[in-house]
């Protein structure tokens, strides 16, 4: 059996508001194979948004151990997540959250702007690569205003995985958008992990969505309570914890 | 430095697409680096005039008591007295006449001196249009300055009066001097007369000594020399003739440095609060290149580089404009007969770009710092 490739062990977090102590998370057990795209869902302050910050390498846990491929997240320093996270994560938000200055194109060019190894063509094919995996090829010279709520999370995708990363993780990717968008970007999504192998874990509220999901977990009071069922079309699947 | 390029085209791109911000902050930017340009370039003139004019071995003999030259008469036979005493190299009569003896922005000064004595007293002079023979053959003849023809627009042929003297313009003549570029020399008996003050009065003589260090001796033996005469003399070295005379200008111009550093001032603040207040409203925008990899060195260098570059067009466009406009005016200041030329150079010009992006990107320290040190998870809470 081969190793997860996402591990979290005993994984908590607690910061302090005020006087009190919260703990969004708490020891958590999670495995994630490769490949899998996995759905999580919960009330709000369930704490699906904290893990998926972990998992993103954007937070850092209080304890516990989180472990992505190869690399253990918790013992990195800031420079060396943030070294990571350009290469080996993509993140989707809710709100796409476009550079609203600049085009489909420089938008997608963004995490590539700083990787020295790469030529300015070897740049541009890369955002062309991405930006017809995300079908808006002819799109690539609008800016965010001049696009609708599904094309920016169309470009905001295509943004996420233009670096190549092997994970991917998106907090409510369609909870700002109508019903056909929203299919259409979890369409893409699964396309994503089926057809190139990307680890997706989803946030989300909505069921139908999580149901496009190989596996759906689902968190309260920062812990796992249960096991969803598998996806009629489940992408490989691993014991999770 | 691939790096840094990349980062420095985002800036430029957050800059030209945030047009108007932009461009209003570029505005205040350019205004108070040309506030600033213009008084560089008033204080590096004076500065040029109080270093640069007065040799080392001349001597100014002048009325005693007397700081116009409207009031400083001498009798032009102390000439040959004065070549008499031990020490001095050569002297020459100089008749001045000025429209106006307060301070002005607009001084015509009238120098007469023989014409046969100009060029070998002031070696330096070079005709750039017209030529000299013209003017030791007509009386009304000038020579006027560069800088002088400028302003008034005057080129060989044209004929103009001023201080109620009418002259033929013979030449327009250059000068590393800057003096010598803000005047019309005419001839000496011509000047006498057409002023009024008579043949056989002049108004100082420039006195060139052998030997530099013995300046002081020579000017003592001058003064002794014609201090029971009816007109006795205060013969002061070149450079402290200009530096009295230029004294009330010299305040004047002193008092600019607070209005320069109040340029200073403002174009710090106007920057700092346009990037402070670009950094507040970016904070997600922050958070999502660092969520994507941009390390917070690189979000502060983008807020960085957005400062240097609005530093530098509206330094550019400051410090050229006031260059250019200093240019176009050819303005003079005068006191006393003494004359300042306005001078834009490359230096005030540089200096205001520089001192523009030097501001700029002290003006972007604390929005950069804003920018790159907010935590991604609270940011990314705030939409």
């Amino acid at each position: 059996m081969t190793a997860p490739f996402i591990t979290c062990r005993d994984l908590s977090k607690s910061y302090r508001k005020g006087r009190n102590i919260i703990t969004p998370l708490e020891a958590l057990d999670l495995d994630v194979p490769e490949g899998e795209f996995l759905a999580l869902m919960g009330p709000s302050g369930s704490g699906k948004t904290t893990l998926l910050n972990l998992i993103a390498g954007i937070d850092r846990p209080s304890t516990g151990e989180l472990r992505i491929g190869d690399t253990e997240l918790t013992s990195l320093s800031r420079g060396q997540l943030t070294a990571w996270r350009a290469t080996h994560c993509g993140y989707i938000f809710q709100l796409y959250h476009l550079v609203p200055v600049l085009s489909a194109f420089e938008n997608v060019e963004l995490p590539l702007l700083l990787d020295k190894s790469l030529t300015r063509r070897q740049r541009r094919d890369r955002v062309r690569q991405a930006l017809d995996l995300v079908e808006l090829a002819d799109r690539a010279d609008h800016r965010p205003t001049e696009l609708s709520g599904g094309q920016e999370q169309r470009v905001a995708i295509a943004r996420a995985v233009v670096s190549n990363p092997g994970l991917l993780v998106a907090d409510e990717p369609t909870g700002d958008l109508d019903r056909k968008a929203a299919d259409s970007i979890l369409s893409l999504l699964r396309r994503l992990a089926s057809e190139f192998g990307k680890t997706i874990v989803m946030v989300t509220h909505d069921a139908q969505a999580a149901s496009a999901a190989s596996r759906t977990l689902h968190l309260e009071k920062g812990q796992l309570i249960e096991k969803a069922t598998m996806s009629p079309n489940p992408q490989p699947v691993s014991p999770s914890s | 430095m691939k790096r840094m390029i990349a980062l420095l085209v985002l800036a430029y791109k957050q800059i030209v697409r945030h047009r108007v911000r932009s461009l209003l902050t570029v505005a205040g930017v350019t205004t108070g680096i040309f506030l600033y340009t213009a008084i560089q370039t008033m204080q590096q003139s004076i500065a040029e005039v109080t270093r640069s004019e007065s040799g080392e071995d001349t001597l100014v003999v002048y009325r005693e008591n007397r700081f116009c030259p409207t009031t400083s008469r001498l009798p032009e036979h102390y000439l040959a007295e004065i070549r008499r005493i031990p020490g001095v190299a050569e002297a020459v009569p100089i008749q001045i006449a000025v429209n106006n003896c307060g301070a002005s922005l607009d001084v015509i000064t009238f120098r007469g001196v023989p014409p046969e004595n100009l060029l070998a007293y002031n070696p330096e002079i070079e005709v750039i249009e017209g030529s000299v023979t013209d003017w030791k053959e007509r009386s009304d003849a000038a020579l006027v300055g560069q800088q002088f023809a400028r302003r008034r627009g005057l080129s060989p042929g044209d004929t103009f009066e001023a201080v109620g003297v009418r002259v033929w313009v013979a030449g327009i003549i250059t000068s590393p001097l800057p003096q010598d570029n803000n005047v019309a020399y005419v001839h000496l008996p011509f000047l006498q007369q057409a002023s009024r003050v008579g043949l056989g009065t002049v108004t100082q003589f420039n006195v060139r000594v052998e030997n530099p260090d013995d300046k002081e001796t020579v000017a003592a033996s001058i003064d002794k020399l014609f201090a029971g005469d009816s007109a006795p003399t205060h013969t002061r070295p070149e450079k402290a003739f200009f530096a009295q005379t230029a004294r009330d200008l010299l305040e004047m111009v002193g008092f600019t440095r607070w209005i320069g550093l109040g340029a200073v001032l403002a174009v710090l603040g106007l920057v700092a609060n346009a990037l402070l207040l670009a950094a507040r409203g970016r904070v997600m925008e922050s958070a999502i290149l660092q969520t994507i990899g941009f390390p917070r060195s690189a979000v502060a260098f983008v807020m960085i580089w957005e400062g240097a570059l609005l530093g530098a067009m509206g330094g550019l466009i400051g410090s050229l404009s006031a260059s250019l406009f200093f240019r176009w005016q050819s303005f003079t200041l005068g006191n006393e007969g003494l004359t300042l030329a306005l001078n834009p150079s490359l230096g005030a010009t540089l200096t205001g770009l520089v001192v523009a992006c030097i501001l700029g990107i002290i003006a972007s320290l604390w929005p950069a710092f804003v920018a790159s040190t907010q935590p991604i998870v609270t940011s990314l809470r705030k939409t």
